[in-house]
């Protein structure tokens, strides 16, 4: 395994981390903007979907770098 | 005659294996790697989970807007006349199971709000010399003026019923939960 590769597998296991408490994190807004709609307060709601679409995005753009990372790999391979 | 049953059931596992041999053929997909889950799947699938749990946020947040509170009935509650400064008439609004507690105040105003302490659903009552609703269960007391908690154990403020005044008659048009 070159370097590269290995650079690459410790990047996507990083990531999967990553990734994973943030979705973590998503569920925790969600359950409370739930709580929040329940007891009629709508601002706090709004928040946590805002707070809930940031992590969205920066899960998207890891998982969209890990990828960029990956192709330039075979690419190097090829 | 040992080995004649010996050889029995060596031929009968050769029949199994040669049967499993034949079901493999037509089934070649293992198990074992039909269910394996590449790392990158695992991230793909955390992405879309991220995508669907936040859409389910913004749906959330949205709900409001989306489930319009349903039609409220116009009910008469009581003649203006009927209530004096610092006087109070219990009403039932929007059903019969919901009561609710009309005020008028010192400076001649009416308020209405639901007669349900937002702490343990106790009815509350008014308090003449305090000028606020009262809850006798656990002394919690909200503001005449916008039926907001300041002492004991409620912290969310009572749900205020929106009056109407034609001539002399007062109705109860709708539910505002602050």
């Amino acid at each position: 395994m070159s370097t590269r590769q290995a650079q690459g597998t410790t990047l996507f296991t990083a990531l999967l981390v990553l990734v994973g408490i943030g979705v973590v994190v998503q569920l925790w807004l969600l359950g409370a903007s739930v709580d929040a709609f329940m007891r009629h307060e709508s601002s706090t709601a709004v928040h946590a979907a805002i707070a809930s679409g940031i992590v969205f995005v920066i899960n998207g753009l890891l998982v969209l770098y890990v990828f960029n990372f990956d192709r330039k790999i075979k690419q190097d391979r090829g | 005659m040992t080995d004649e049953k010996d050889r029995q059931q060596d031929d009968c596992l050769e029949c199994k294996k040669k049967k499993d041999a034949r079901w493999r053929e037509d089934f070649p997909v293992a198990w074992e790697s039909d269910n394996y889950v590449t790392r990158r799947e695992m991230v793909k699938f955390l992405a879309l989970g991220s995508l669907t749990i936040a859409g389910a946020n913004a749906v959330v947040a949205d709900l409001p807007h989306i489930v319009k509170a349903s039609e409220m009935p116009r009910t008469r509650v009581a003649l203006a006349s009927s209530i004096p400064v610092g006087g109070s008439k219990l009403f039932f609004y929007p059903t019969e199971g919901d009561p609710c507690i009309l005020v008028r105040q010192r400076d001649g105003d009416l308020v209405a709000y639901s007669q349900v302490c937002t702490h343990l659903s106790c009815a509350v009552v008014h308090n003449e010399e305090e000028n606020a609703l009262f809850c006798p269960c656990h002394h919690g007391y909200f503001s005449v003026d916008e039926g907001r908690p300041f002492a004991g154990p409620p912290t969310r403020p009572l749900p205020r019923i929106k009056l109407e005044q034609q001539g002399n008659e007062i109705f109860a048009v709708g539910v505002e939960i602050a």
